[in-house]
């Protein structure tokens, strides 16, 4: 019988210990065991050879549990062991592993006041919404030291379901794996990392919404891992689909592995730099047609080609947690897309549009040895974006698609895996149109 | 579109070349001999008093999940070099265990990750974990103090975070340092 099956018999070998006592005995390979060295002291009494022996079995056992508590020893059942349970193989599998299913998961509520009228006094339509706008249960399994699956099944305002990510990654090495399955597309700051603990502000920033479509998530293969401070991902997806696309991003055009036109394909990936502990620079890009086969005029199709960069960096250094990102966007075809999809003057999709921000918030309480974990962050993000910043020749720019995002909050956690934030943005744009809100979010992690 | 697969497949073919140095959990023997070269190291289990428990939480300012001590003291001609403790711990609803290798005086001489059952991911990375070398127990080691967080894995960094206080609570206690 495998060593490694003492885990069964860990209550019985207790019971054993409790009452007749035990003949198991456990070594670490390389180090003494000092109560194996004090056994059978000549000259000493019987009763004094009973402690010392109980002394031994009871460090046997501690080792034992410790062990088995340190997760560093898988469980493994050859196929007599598990009929020796009663368990044809895969029925015994939960035995296998102590650490075989994972659950996690994260939410987000918001509530949003809009301002009653627009930069230009005009009444606005909108008042307030109250959004239960993410609930997420992550959920994986590993299946050795090799493979596992992970997943993100997400309920979106309350009645809408998506799998955000379900891939099965295959851990060939130390530092790098390939994986396969529905990704998030590795690119920006927020898309890959989107739990509200995580982010600054009661909402994404809009860059990392209108350039950056997060949460963007797409079928495909790819590898990733890391070496010396540079970590990376490289992914082959299916590409967006350009009938989504409008003059206000790209956002529609995601397909979220759902039945996904894969007739034109993309490539992403970023590579990150860490110079030290927390401080991170990168860059991203993804590029890839968006025709998918339906673009087309005159019997021409057009590819479409979508090319998505980002340039990003974070620093979290006492208490400061200070970060930018510039994202752009250049579309192929723009003027026969926007001729297929019927769009005319200013409302057609833009040659190119790009985004920015910068933001820097504090944590006042850091410095605090008796704040503990509560965290106090006052922070603020001044963000310029512009889904209409190159138009194709024939077409107008809407003097509404260049915004101009100035949003002051603050956000409490008062254990880091739950937060409430409150913030204000203020909106302005040339054609002032503007609207500006007021947010209150609570946000959960675990 | 044949463009873009010729690039992403040269990409995934390409990247593995430059990888070779290792980053995933070590085994504790393999910590213990890199850390205490030369040294006799001999294993013990300390069951924590209620009293001593306590006292470890509050310099710890950190919960004791377990009575059960597992370390290791290591000995150069019968001097006690450093002693180097076993924590383990949940990150997010999986274990992680990390060997923490102190000196004699109780300052943080390496901490090391010996089992993680989250995904690899949200495993801290070396660079990250040596921002605890040297460190003796005080109020400054603690996330946006004198530790820096891990983009994107918070959970990761606050529980290791606690664990080389707990660690360093411990031994000061068993060793009967100072702040009493």
């Amino acid at each position: 019988m495998g060593s490694r099956l003492r885990l069964l018999f860990l209550p019985a070998l207790i019971v054993l210990y409790l009452g007749v006592g035990v003949t198991a005995s456990a070594q670490s390979p390389e180090v003494t065991e000092p109560a194996e060295a004090e056994a059978s002291a000549e000259g000493a009494s019987q009763d004094d050879i009973d402690l010392e022996e109980l002394q031994r079995q009871l460090d046997i056992l501690a080792e034992e549990v410790e062990r088995l508590r340190s997760g560093e020893q898988p469980i493994e059942l050859t196929d007599e062991d598990a009929r020796a349970i009663g368990l044809a193989p895969s029925a015994a599998a939960t035995y296998e592993r102590s650490a075989g299913v994972s659950i996690a998961g994260y939410g987000e509520m918001l509530f949003e006041n809009f301002a009653a009228e627009d930069e230009a006094g005009q009444p606005m339509g909108s008042a307030s919404q109250f959004d239960f706008l993410r609930a997420i249960l992550y959920a994986g399994y590993r299946f050795n030291d090799k493979f596992l699956f992970n997943s993100e099944i997400e309920i979106e305002h309350a009645d809408e379901i998506f799998v955000e990510f379900a891939y099965v990654d295959y851990l060939a090495h130390e530092n790098f794996g390939v994986r396969g399955g529905m990704l998030l597309v590795p690119v920006g700051l927020v898309n890959e990392f989107h739990e509200p603990t995580v982010f600054l502000g009661a909402e994404r920033p809009v860059t990392e919404q209108r350039i950056i479509p997060s949460t963007w998530r797409e079928n495909g293969v790819g590898i990733h891992g890391s070496v010396d401070g540079i970590s990376f991902r490289a992914y082959v997806i299916n590409g967006l689909d350009g009938w989504g696309f409008s003059s206000s991003g790209i956002r529609g055009g995601r397909q979220k592995g759902s039945k996904a036109k894969a007739s034109s394909m993309a490539f992403a990936g970023r590579v990150d730099v860490t110079p030290a502990p927390g401080v991170l620079v990168g860059a991203s890009l993804y590029t890839g047609g968006s025709g998918q086969g339906e673009i087309a005029l005159d019997d021409r199709e057009f590819d479409v080609r979508t090319t998505i960069f980002d340039l990003h960096g974070q620093a979290q250094i006492r208490g400061l947690d200070l970060r930018a990102l510039y994202a752009r966007a250049n579309i192929g075809d723009a003027a026969e897309l926007n001729q297929v999809l019927g769009k005319t003057g200013s409302s057609g999709v833009a040659e190119m549009m790009d985004g920015g921000y910068i933001q820097v918030g504090y944590n006042v309480l850091s410095q605090s040895a008796e704040a503990g974990s509560v965290a106090l962050t006052p922070y603020v993000r001044f963000e310029k974006v512009d889904t209409q910043a190159m138009m194709p020749v024939g077409f107008d720019r809407s003097r509404s698609t260049e915004n101009t995002f100035t949003t002051v909050g603050v956000e409490l956690k008062p254990i880091s895996n739950v937060v409430v934030k409150v913030d204000h943005a203020w909106v302005t744009n040339d054609a002032k149109t503007g609207v500006n809100q007021f947010n209150i979010g609570l946000g959960y992690a675990f | 579109m044949k463009c873009t697969v010729v690039v992403g497949v040269a990409t995934l073919l390409l990247f593995p070349i430059s990888l070779s140095s290792q980053t995933g959990p070590m085994t504790r023997e393999e910590v213990l001999a890199s850390v205490y070269p030369g040294a006799t190291v001999e294993a013990e289990r300390v069951f924590l008093t209620g009293e001593q428990t306590q006292r470890v939480s509050e310099l710890a300012r950190a919960e004791i999940e377990s009575p059960l001590v597992a370390r290791y003291v290591a000995r150069e001609g019968g001097r006690v070099v450093g002693r180097a403790y076993v924590d383990t711990h949940v990150v997010r609803t999986k274990p992680e265990s990390l060997l923490i290798a102190l000196a004699s005086d109780g300052a943080v001489r390496r901490v090391e990750v010996t089992a993680f059952l989250e995904p690899r991911e949200y495993m801290a990375p070396p660079a990250w974990l040596r921002q605890f070398d040297t460190q003796s127990l005080s109020d400054d080691v603690a996330l946006q103090r004198a530790i820096r967080p891990i983009a994107g894995a918070t959970l990761t960094a606050q529980s290791a975070t606690e664990a080389v206080r707990r660690v360093m609570a411990i031994d000061e206690v068993l060793e009967g340092r100072g702040r009493r």
